[in-house]
């Protein structure tokens, strides 16, 4: 049995719009698995199909071994959901929040108090249980709507963006709170983010999407060694000749992809000190002037960027009210 | 299950309205100048309303309509932090929970009509201030009965109202169209008898006229058995129709995208 399982998952608005295009994934139990995807690329809608809150257009998907369509009770008492947004009630305290999501959640009352004591140990709010979160800053809410999260040990936790807006500081100290949680429960966890260094440093697994569409899956390290173990950054002094120099470069055989902005490109290798000597021959056949040139080895920005483009998301920067209208409702929910 | 449920939503929007002590006062402003300022500014009509059989002032014939006015618009403003709920994420998160989903909207009207009945009360202790004289203090609380039923079904519309629109801005366009007809369309200022045949008529429609009624005749002491009856069994009708219309149509709109 997989934690999240789904297959051929799709899900299009009213509007026309494929938010997500047969998406076929699979996360083992225990794993922590990220969900990586440029704005409106559909990870939203994902989430909110497999916590129930929408209804996919066809596909099936299991959560925690449960159908989201047919069984979707048993499903949502079996995960945890920790939106993007923080969505404690400023108005009651630390404690009493924790204890109405106890209660959404059914866990029994008489263990009530401990689990919540247990939380707010492993999150360090012990002290500030008592205040009302107005007063709280935005990684203590953080750290609130995490601990809610998790109350009933659920086996399958969402985390929609947890860093998201966060300070350094805080948002190491949640990457240790999310492993602590993995290695104590044994909880699965789906997490998305925009932040490659978080899903580099937390999860096995990681999907890429655009577009609604799986671009590639795999552990951070098989992800980056599929672009070699080395890239060659460099920058000609104008872009003459430049396409030429590109596909002169594709027939060497341990490139293995690249990606050009402006005048500046990037060379994807196996084994770039041999590379270097044989980009200047090519360019200087070509008569093109190399103003720059490093070698370093791929983060995961650079996989995310070569499976994504580095195209903005906004459409031509044309301001569409009705569409505009309908991302933000997208992101909303 | 669903009653537990109902609870923790119930004590949940109780634990928000206790904690905003401000709000509670600024929503009686209103209906305070009510009484004291349209009390006092048909203190004449007082010839009139005794013709139509009424002992009373102006103020204590009025009162029983301002303890309503305060009911409905607690109550029909009442829903309103549903699109705050939707907006800001709580609502996901109650729904992805194994919480019952009818249950929430039942714990918001029952926290809506309680909230609406501490507000009345106080109206209504505002109004013994002003000098109007009740039959008997002990029937306050039969009167706070009908206030909280009444309010039930006014934050039923409320709700559904709220699980329908997509912006603040709608549900104020249509509560506002709604509320002050409905107050209007009453004999919470003037009685039924004095009115054209065709007004009369559809204030006879207006659940709002019957919860008057009932109210002033127990405020006033002079209670007739058939019209009780009436009074009570239209409010109930009402209720139960308005409570289920809005579990119903909750459920089916939260399950859309907002």
């Amino acid at each position: 049995m997989y934690a999240v399982e789904t297959d051929k998952l799709s899900k299009i608005y009213h509007s026309g719009l494929k938010a997500v295009d047969e998406i076929s994934i699979k996360i083992e139990n225990g794993e922590i698995f990220g969900f990586l995807g440029p704005n409106g690329a559909g990870k939203s809608t994902t989430i909110m199909i497999l916590t129930t809150l929408l209804k996919p257009t066809s596909g099936k998907a299991n959560v925690a071994g449960y159908d989201v369509m047919t069984q979707a009770k048993s499903v949502r008492q079996n995960i945890g959901y920790v939106q993007q947004d923080s969505t404690v009630d400023e108005y009651l305290t630390g404690r009493e929040n924790l204890e109405l999501q106890a209660k959404l959640n059914h866990i029994p009352r008489d263990i009530i108090k401990k689990r919540i004591d247990d939380i707010l140990e492993i999150v360090e709010l012990v002290d500030r249980q008592n205040e009302a979160v107005v007063a709280y800053s935005g990684g203590m809410r953080k750290r609130l709507d995490i601990a809610g999260g998790l109350l009933h040990r659920p086996k399958v936790l969402f985390l929609d963006e947890p860093t998201l807006g966060l300070d350094i500081q805080t948002r190491y100290k949640i990457w240790d709170y999310i492993k602590k949680i993995h290695d104590e429960f044994r909880t699965s966890i789906f997490l998305t983010t925009h932040y490659m260094e978080e899903a580099d440093k937390l999860c096995n697994s990681i999907s890429i999407i655009d577009h609604g569409k799986i671009k590639i899956t795999g552990s951070p390290k098989e992800l980056k060694s599929a672009l070699g173990n080395e890239m060659v950054v460099f920058e000609l002094d104008s872009d003459k000749n430049l396409d030429k120099l590109i596909s002169e470069l594709r027939r060497i055989p341990t490139v293995k992809d690249i990606s050009t902005d402006g005048s500046e490109i990037t060379v994807f290798t196996t084994s770039g000190d041999q590379l270097i000597p044989q980009i200047f021959q090519n360019a200087s056949t070509l008569e093109v002037k190399i103003e720059s040139i490093s070698l370093t080895k791929p983060t995961l920005d650079d996989v995310f960027l070569s499976h994504t483009g580095r195209d903005l998301r906004e459409d031509n920067g044309k301001y569409d009210r009705k569409k505009e209208r309908e991302r933000i409702r997208k992101i909303r929910v | 299950m669903m009653l537990s449920d109902t609870y923790t939503i119930f004590w949940r929007e109780m634990k928000r309205y206790k904690k905003s002590r401000s709000g509670i006062l600024i929503r009686l402003i209103q209906p305070a100048i009510w009484i004291i300022v349209i009390g006092n500014t048909f203190a004449s009509t007082r010839p009139l309303i005794q013709s139509v059989g009424f002992g009373g002032s102006y103020i204590e014939f009025m009162a029983p309509g301002v303890i309503m006015l305060t009911a409905i618009f607690t109550s029909i403003f009442g829903g309103v932090n549903t699109l705050w709920d939707r907006r800001y994420g709580f609502m996901n998160k109650a729904l992805a929970a194994p919480i019952s989903r009818s249950s929430i909207a039942l714990g918001k009207m029952l926290a809506i009509s309680l909230i609406s009945a501490l507000q009345s009360s106080l109206i209504l202790g505002i109004a013994l201030a002003l000098g109007v004289h009740i039959s008997n203090l002990l029937i306050v609380l039969p009167i706070m009965l009908v206030v909280i039923a009444f309010s039930l079904g006014f934050s039923g519309i409320s709700v559904i109202v709220a699980a329908t629109s997509k912006s603040q801005e709608t549900f104020w366009g249509v509560i506002n169209f709604l509320g002050m007809p409905l107050f209007m369309l009453s004999p919470a200022l003037f009685p039924l008898e004095l009115l054209p045949h065709w007004l009369a008529f559809v204030a006879r429609l207006n659940p709002v006229t019957y919860s008057v009624l009932l109210i002033r005749q127990m405020m006033t002491g002079t209670v007739q058995p058939f019209s009780i009856v009436l009074d009570v069994s239209v409010i109930c009708l009402f209720v139960l129709a308005m409570v289920g219309l809005a579990s119903y149509v909750f459920t089916r709109e939260v399950n859309k995208p907002f």
